[in-house]
């Protein structure tokens, strides 16, 4: 039986705007027709970021609630597994980046295993504190973390929280590769990140994704090492050298291109819910 | 959460061409990094970050 591959869609991001590329879905509207529509091309996970009525990438819960409602309400044949962002504004406060986890219960949720410099401009702040609430919280609102590890010491970070009953096994997680101050991308740290995976946290899945020019790297990595991949436009707002992403849906139909060409197929919402442990 | 590529924005002084390079690029193009894809001159270093609003005014260097 083929393997079967999880397409995570990073629709929108904190950051690009439409100045750099006007197929970033923003509005909840258009949140919501980009995430059905990757969701007909093959995608099982959304994560999802919200924007503020300037563009700005806010935590604003009514966001969400409003995102999540027009998308059950309106595309009630779509099990796409949701799953929403904690860190999708770096000043935002530690209550506020999980409220909305306890008001909406989304299936999943990231969970940034801990903290970095920005950018080379600000601090990305996920404190001991931040972690460990966010963490126990997660389980008592039945929410799989998503572990976003961007470089090898928060794979180790996890265990440590694993072992403390933070967090459950069997772990998810989300190698971001060839993000400023994060570990670069290429194929000898991918292979790193998962074997460090394997030493630490035996028995745990995972995914990544690359941003920039070493996006298309990691996408055939992960499939070839037997990961799961997200792609979007929150990652990269460019689909080739010099050309604009026409919409989300141009990636997620690449990543299930590459994933069937290679032998394996694209899993279902229902298959990725059996891979991941989801009820 | 990503921001997508950290850049360096430059503009040429002798040509005037705005490009930028991403900063993960930096080991591929060693010391010709920040240089004009034109004309090869060292680039005068405007800013630095994310994508910017007028992103799209500079070429991005790529090998």
């Amino acid at each position: 039986m083929a393997k079967k591959t999880i397409i995570t869609v990073a629709t929108t991001g904190a950051w690009p705007k439409k100045e750099n590329n006007p197929n970033v879905p923003m509005t909840p509207a258009e949140i919501v027709e980009d995430v059905y529509a990757c969701w007909k091309a093959g995608a099982a996970i959304a994560h999802l970021h919200m924007r503020d009525d300037e563009g700005n990438g806010t935590m604003d819960k009514n966001k969400f609630r409003e995102t999540v409602d027009l998308l059950r309400e309106k595309y009630p044949e779509c099990d796409i597994i949701l799953n929403l962002t904690t860190s999708g504004d770096i000043y935002a406060s530690d209550e506020t980046r999980q409220i909305h986890l306890k008001e909406i219960k989304p299936e999943m949720a990231s969970y940034d295993c801990g903290s970095m410099n920005w950018m080379h401009s600000a601090l990305f702040l996920n404190t001991p504190a931040f972690l460990t609430e966010l963490g126990n919280n997660m389980q008592e609102w039945g929410v799989k973390p998503e572990i976003e590890a961007f470089d090898p010491g928060m794979i180790a970070n996890a265990a440590y929280y694993l072992k403390k009953g933070v967090l459950k096994a069997p772990l998810h997680f989300q190698f971001c590769m060839g993000c400023a101050n994060g570990i670069p991308g290429n194929m000898k740290n991918l292979v790193f990140m998962k074997e460090t995976m394997e030493s630490l946290c035996p028995g745990s899945t995972w995914s990544c994704f690359g941003v920039g020019h070493c996006a298309l790297e990691m996408l055939y990595g992960a499939v070839a090492m037997g990961g799961h991949i997200r792609v979007g436009m929150e990652d990269n707002v460019m689909y080739a050298k010099g050309q604009l992403a026409e919409s989300n849906v141009q990636f997620v139909e690449r990543a299930a291109r590459v994933i069937r060409e290679f032998g394996n197929d694209v899993a279902t919402p229902a298959e990725a819910r059996q891979i991941l442990g989801l009820n | 959460m990503s921001w997508g590529p950290c850049f360096f924005y430059y503009e040429c002084p002798s040509c005037g061409k705005k490009f930028k390079y991403a900063t993960d690029m930096i080991p591929v193009f060693g010391p010709d990094f920040g240089n004009c894809p034109k004309c090869e001159t060292a680039g005068s270093f405007l800013k630095e970050g994310a994508r910017t609003p007028d992103d799209m005014d500079f070429e991005e260097v790529s090998d």
